[in-house]
């Protein structure tokens, strides 16, 4: 009987481990067991940029607009990356900051006038169609909402890193669990409504 | 779709499909008219959706298997024309653009296992390429036979480096084992739709056309809202007393619009305006 008990004991933990291994969720992505802040299992792979741009100073510290670089993002599909001459215009006239390394790599790139070859860190799949203007106009014209904010629902708070990270899952259920949410219509108003829940509003 | 959606919207899904001035209050419904009488059978629409949609072209062997691609073709008719072969080689041949109907009541929707094929809010019949698992059940059930099946993977072959850089960005280049179809160039609605909603308004009449309206060298393709009143395509459709929700209607014996198929009610959201024959000379 004993030996009985310890057997089933045995195979119970074999089960119990073995089913814990294989029912590893689904991972985009990032390594194995990594979490996003909100509970998704995907946190997006450390992008090795070719300069470390700090968005904490950028973004957090000086409080620049997101919109200030990337530009589109209010009139256009995508948001895009700032060119050279954009980081120029503002770092030529700041003296204090010429001989730090980033700035010096900077100034090399304007100086072999060559783009700097940014890598993009939140890449959707071919197959979707996101378009950043709907939603800045939406939540951050219409709405009002901060736009460190607004761009965080996606990106999360890239005020606080230095080189962007991928914290948000990306996925499309997580894209359903918020279009499927009440939001304000503007600032102004108690009316609310969805985001689209139409396949071919994003698929294409 | 939603619990809350459900609930939401409750008495609008309980209705039959399609019902009169379904679409009055929406903003959008497209639609198309076809006026056979302009159609030369050029085929610079067919030209057009291939370059548009990222279509493969699949070579002599799998075109003879009938296994091309085309979203829209041009299909011959040799009409009354064909006594007179001796005297004029040329004259029975008529064409007939044929693509995707939009039908209101798809019978390509309803048959998928898999729910691959939808009716959006704006009146088209949609095909999700991830979903699709390929049944071709919707392709056996299309009456107008405009389904298309990926029978190989074709990018590779149709697209061999540096021609991929041809492809359009904005539509998805399907791979091995899903059904395709026509979208009413989908891209663009989106595109012009998000467009006119930043600037609070309704997509205007002629803004957005499809590759193949915006290719024909005769303008026999119009494109357009039948939600909006105004618009050419909804006007086109009042002339010749065509309504979205009725089959068999009674009009005119002299109008010349008419849809396929009609009498299968399937609702088809294209009108195509007869080809006015002189017989006698």
């Amino acid at each position: 009987m004993k030996v009985r008990v310890k057997n089933c004991l045995i195979w119970l933990s074999i089960w119990v481990f073995s089913s814990a291994a294989m029912a590893e969720p689904f991972v985009q992505g990032g390594a194995i067991g990594s979490q996003t802040e909100d509970g998704f299992n995907a946190l997006g792979p450390v992008v090795e940029q070719p300069i470390e741009f700090p968005h904490n100073t950028h973004a957090g510290q000086m409080g620049i607009n997101c919109m200030y670089c990337h530009t589109y993002a209010r009139r256009s599909g995508v948001s895009g990356i700032p060119r050279l001459d954009k980081c120029m215009g503002c770092h030529n006239l700041i003296e204090s900051v010429k001989d730090r390394p980033r700035i010096k790599k900077l100034f090399e790139y304007w100086e072999k006038k060559e783009p700097i070859p940014w890598k993009k860190v939140h890449d959707l799949p071919d197959f979707v169609r996101f378009n950043h203007e709907r939603h800045i106009q939406r939540f951050y014209f219409k709405e009002d909402r901060p736009v460190r904010e607004v761009c965080g629902y996606c990106h999360g708070d890239i005020a606080s890193m230095t080189t962007a990270r991928r914290v948000k899952a990306l996925s499309m259920g997580w894209c359903v669990s918020c279009h499927q949410k009440e939001h304000l219509e503007s600032a102004g108003t108690t009316k609310t409504s969805n985001g689209p829940n139409d396949c071919w509003q994003c698929h294409k | 779709m939603s619990l809350s959606n459900l609930i939401k919207n409750w008495s609008s899904l309980r209705v039959k499909r399609p019902y009169e001035d379904q679409y009055k209050d929406k903003d959008y419904k497209w639609a198309m008219v076809i006026d056979l009488d302009a159609c030369t059978g050029c085929n610079a629409c067919t030209t057009a959706c291939y370059a548009e949609n990222n279509l493969p072209v699949v070579g002599r062997e799998a075109f003879s298997k009938g296994q091309a691609m085309h979203w829209i073709r041009i299909e011959r008719y040799w009409g009354e024309g064909e006594e007179m072969k001796g005297r004029f080689p040329d004259r029975g041949a008529q064409f007939l653009p044929m693509l995707c109907q939009q039908c209101e009541s798809a019978p390509c929707e309803v048959v998928c296992p898999v729910g691959a094929t939808h009716h959006t809010p704006d009146g088209l019949n949609s095909q999700v390429y991830n979903r699709c698992i390929g049944s071709r059940y919707c392709s056996a059930n299309c009456p107008y036979k405009v389904r298309y099946f990926n029978w190989w993977q074709y990018p590779e072959r149709a697209w061999p480096n540096p021609l991929e850089l041809q492809l359009n960005p904005d539509v998805t280049v399907r791979s091995k084992g899903v059904m395709e179809k026509c979208t009413f160039c989908v891209q663009r609605l989106t595109e012009a739709k998000g467009r006119a909603r930043t600037e609070g308004r309704r997509v205007a009449d002629g803004e957005v056309v499809t590759a193949c309206a915006q290719a024909c060298p005769t303008s026999a393709i119009t494109f357009g809202n039948l939600a909006d009143d105004k618009s050419q395509v909804a006007r086109t459709w009042e002339r010749q007393q065509i309504k979205l929700a009725s089959d068999r209607q009674e009009k005119d014996e002299n109008l010349r619009g008419y849809r396929i198929l009609e009498d299968l009610r399937t609702y088809p959201s294209i009108v195509y305006m007869e080809r006015v024959r002189d017989s006698e000379a």
